[in-house]
């Protein structure tokens, strides 16, 4: 049986639905920041450490510019625009060697990140790793 | 744990839409109140369910709203169900019963749409783990 319910009018009740909706809507989207800027957090903070062991790749300015061009057709739709992060985290200031960068570029991360294999030769991810660099 | 609390709000959206219909169908009283009753019921506890699995669903994809290919259609038609299923329980909750059998049909209606949503998600849901 329905619960005994107080008179509420029939616009009163439309309108507490939509709040309802908005509020439901809303905390999860809210519970989605929280979780994405733990995840982009935590995704900096795990140096690999050949990164302080290895020669870096050769960069020059027209290497960067040529990295920031390939990041923004290829990267940027999950790390955003200015690599700060969005679906996938932010990459300023990653602690990784160039062989790790190398690597996650070519092989991609099972579920989270697809292979690059196919579009980026080595040439291009010398440019996206001088890129990468650059950021501060 | 995503996998398995999505099946609750799923099958119960489905329920309570099958069971008001029916309440449409019966001319006898005590049969219409009872399949309302019923539909009013698996309605409230399918929208709870909701909770869990948004949650679940969040933390799986580590926060991610939308995501791409399979992911991004789970989504799309995911995040309209939860809105729908939440404020058609709280408006059914503070509904005393259908005024007319106009309501009902409009309730239907919206409720017909959130299981139409709910199920289109959860197909895209299974997509997911069957092209893995």
């Amino acid at each position: 049986m329905e619960m005994p319910i107080p008179a509420v009018s029939p616009g009163r009740r439309r309108a507490l639905a939509i709040v309802a909706s908005l509020l439901a809507i809303g905390s999860a989207f809210g519970l989605s920041v929280g979780l994405r800027r733990a995840e982009a957090r935590s995704s900096r903070q795990q140096p690999t450490p050949e990164a302080w062991l290895e020669t870096p790749t050769p960069t020059s300015t027209a290497r960067v510019a040529q990295g920031r061009r390939l990041f923004l057709g290829s990267c940027a739709h999950c790390h955003g625009a200015d690599a700060a992060g969005d679906e996938g985290p932010d990459l300023h200031g990653a602690e990784v060697s160039d062989r790790y960068i190398a690597h996650i570029i070519t092989h991609g991360i099972k579920g989270e990140m697809p292979s690059f294999a196919k579009k980026l030769g080595s040439p291009d991810i010398a440019d996206l790793t001088a890129y990468l660099r650059s950021l501060e | 744990m995503h996998g398995a609390s999505v099946h609750f709000p799923i099958a119960l959206v489905l329920c309570s839409f099958a069971l008001d219909a029916a309440g449409l169908l019966f001319s006898g009283l005590a049969a219409r109140r009872g399949l309302h009753a019923a539909g009013y019921w698996t309605l409230l506890v399918g929208a709870a369910g909701t909770v869990p699995a948004v949650i679940s669903g969040l933390v799986m994809t580590k926060g991610v709203v939308l995501g791409h290919d399979a992911l991004r259609l789970h989504h799309l038609f995911a995040w309209p169900a939860f809105a729908l299923i939440v404020g058609t329980a709280a408006w059914r909750s503070l509904a005393s019963g259908f005024a007319t059998r106009r309501e009902l049909a409009a309730y239907l209606a919206v409720v017909g749409l959130a299981a139409a949503l709910v199920s289109a998600a959860g197909y895209w849901g299974g997509e997911m783990l069957l092209a893995r």
